[in-house]
């Protein structure tokens, strides 16, 4: 190659790299400035007592270890245990099972599918307003309990009650679950279930051999990002407890709307934000904890076809 | 992959009688039917009680019951009376038109240069966009308050809006994922025709690739009417909220007095403007979902 050639191609490599960098530049800068940056600084003032306006003081792992004794961080800890282990799982049947009625065309799915899908539409604030409403004491949900005999119990006053308030919010919400849920049935190819027919299969035979695990990329998925969400709960939780008792983030009654993410925010409200970072940064080493786990069992249990798609 | 809405998108699945018998089919359906429309009752009642509540006259509003002995359309007009919803409703819009033009302004050429350019690290530095997804906003959020402060950027639109401008790593992984689905042939014929990357960008890539574009212009614009973790976080001042943290500070204050009807309305008001824009784009919007959703 002659030294011009090279020199030339140089100069288009150069060119080359100055427009990807020009492509890129929105990115780059933001990640410098609202991700990269932050994120060292929320790491070293995890380690430090550190109020706006005021240096950081280090304390190296005193905020971790507040944490490890403070109550009402394992009380936020055990809603979010409540809502992850029994909230999450209905969610996914509910959405499963709508998914498997409609997933085939039929007369009058469309309006089904459409009816299933637009609450989780619905802003989580907005759902929370209502649900608050509906579920009051007097409200329409204690109406219509009435006619049937049962007395409704006191969902917001009932420490016990009141996440099974939320958990219903979240089951009205499963639109976009059950959505990539029918998108999934949709792709299982049809000669499977002909195949298993041919063996004699019944319906739960086919839902259980050919569907649960077609469909286990797609449940893998919906678990890991609820999961996550559930661990960042904090809209609805917010607007029932403000509506029980406004004021302070305690999630009233009893702390029994308490999430991670409110309680973060009061530390960070207080202006206690070296122990809001260090609070941050334990939620992010537990969504990583959950997804590296997750991923490693990933092989166990969800089945993968031969083009490796999901 | 597609699964439109309303639309059937395959032909019906024929289930093989094998041994089945009539009855239990019969059965069957029967039983399909009855959970269906269980379960559709229970997700149509409430925003039917949220529609009848809303027009509750106020005596009413206050006791459990469920039917308005009239219509009472004043709510909706009352509601502008005691909060500046009309306010609410004008940041609101701001701050959805600025933050969608932010993110599809920055997102396209980001996720150009991750689908149809090539370059030594690419894929490295993806992952790093997509480890960026992981981030809990926790851990940003900390930090970036203090950055606003400093900009005296409390109280205003602009923590909303200008971090928009600089391409969050979902629409960027929504938008890659729409473009490696166009036909790089034409890309190269317009290379080989002396188009820049630019060039192919902007005559190529993105008339293809409205639908992608639509998508996530429409999830930025819902996402910035529903978010509320934000806006409570920056704004404070009665005349910088927006309808998210109105509607909070609105039900709190009216659970005291009882006037939830005035609360409903204003979830109504709330909400409309989301029913609408879904369903003038279903298919977009579905599509936006199944993409997420499956690829993921």
């Amino acid at each position: 190659m002659s030294p011009e050639r090279r020199a030339a191609r140089r100069r288009a490599d150069r060119r080359r790299r100055l427009t990807v960098l020009a492509l890129l530049s929105p990115w780059l800068i933001g990640f410098c400035v609202f991700v990269l940056y932050p994120i060292i600084n929320s790491l070293y003032w995890s380690f430090t007592v550190k109020r706006y306006g005021k240096p950081a003081r280090w304390v190296g792992l005193g905020n971790y270890r507040l944490l490890l004794d403070n109550d009402e961080l394992l009380l936020a800890l055990k809603n979010t245990a409540y809502l992850a282990l029994i909230g999450l799982p209905i969610r996914l049947f509910i959405a499963l099972l709508v998914a498997t009625l409609l997933a085939r065309p039929r007369r009058g799915n469309g309006a089904y599918r459409l009816l299933f899908y637009v609450p989780s539409l619905v802003p989580a604030v907005a759902s929370g307003a209502l649900f608050f409403f509906l579920l009051r004491q007097g409200g329409p949900v204690a109406s219509l309990l009435d006619l049937f005999g049962i007395e409704a119990p006191l969902w917001f006053r009932d420490p016990a009650w009141t996440k099974p308030a939320l958990i219903m919010l979240g089951t009205w919400a499963i639109g976009d679950t059950m959505l990539v849920f029918m998108a999934g049935l949709v792709d299982i190819p049809r000669s499977l279930y002909e195949a298993v027919e041919l063996d004699g299969a019944g319906r739960w035979a086919r839902f259980r051999y050919v569907t649960l695990p077609m469909i286990s990329p797609v449940t893998f998925f919906t678990l890991l990002t609820g999961l996550i969400g559930v661990l960042q709960a904090f809209d609805a939780a917010y607007v029932f407890s403000q509506g029980v008792r406004p004021g302070r983030l305690t999630g009233e009654p009893d702390g029994s709307l308490l999430t991670y993410a409110m309680l973060q925010l009061r530390y960070f409200s207080d202006g206690r934000v070296g122990f809001a970072s260090a609070m941050a940064w334990v939620m992010f080493v537990i969504t990583l904890v959950i997804t590296m786990v997750m991923m490693a069992t990933r092989r166990r249990w969800v089945h993968t076809t031969n083009d490796g798609a999901a | 992959m597609t699964t439109a809405l309303v639309t059937p998108a395959q032909p019906p699945h024929r289930s093989a009688p094998l041994g089945a018998s009539r009855t239990r089919r019969v059965l069957f359906v029967i039983g399909r039917h009855a959970v269906l429309v269980a379960l559709a009752l229970m997700f149509a009642l409430p925003f039917l009680f949220m529609l009848l509540q809303s027009v509750m006259p106020i005596t009413q509003s206050k006791t459990s019951a469920l039917w308005p002995d009239q219509f009472a359309w004043s709510n909706y007009r009352e509601v502008f009376d005691r909060v500046p919803l009309a306010t609410y409703f004008l940041n609101t819009l701001k701050v959805c038109a600025l933050a969608t033009i932010g993110t599809v302004v920055s997102c396209v050429p980001v996720a150009y240069a991750f689908s149809h350019v090539r370059w030594r690290g690419r894929t490295t530095v993806f992952v790093l966009v997509l480890a960026t997804m992981m981030l809990p906003y926790q851990v940003l959020f900390v930090s970036q308050y203090q950055i606003f402060t400093e900009l005296g950027w409390i109280n205003s639109i602009l923590p909303l809006t200008v971090p928009a401008f600089f391409a969050d790593a979902f629409s960027i992984f929504l938008l890659r994922q729409f473009f490696l689905t166009l036909p790089t042939e034409v890309m190269d014929a317009a290379r080989i025709d002396g188009a820049s990357e630019l060039g192919v960008l902007a005559r190529v890539v993105v008339p293809l690739a409205k639908p992608g574009i639509m998508a996530v212009a429409i999830f930025q614009f819902l996402f910035s009417w529903s978010d509320f973790f934000g806006p409570n976080l920056y704004l404070d001042s009665d005349e910088s909220l927006t309808l998210a943290v109105g509607l909070v500070r609105l039900n709190t204050a009216l659970v005291k007095t009882g006037e939830s009807n005035l609360t409903m309305a204003a979830a109504v008001l709330f909400v409309l403007p989301i029913l609408m824009v879904f369903f003038f784009a279903q298919k977009v919007f579905i599509e936006g979902v199944t993409l997420t959703g499956t690829k993921g």
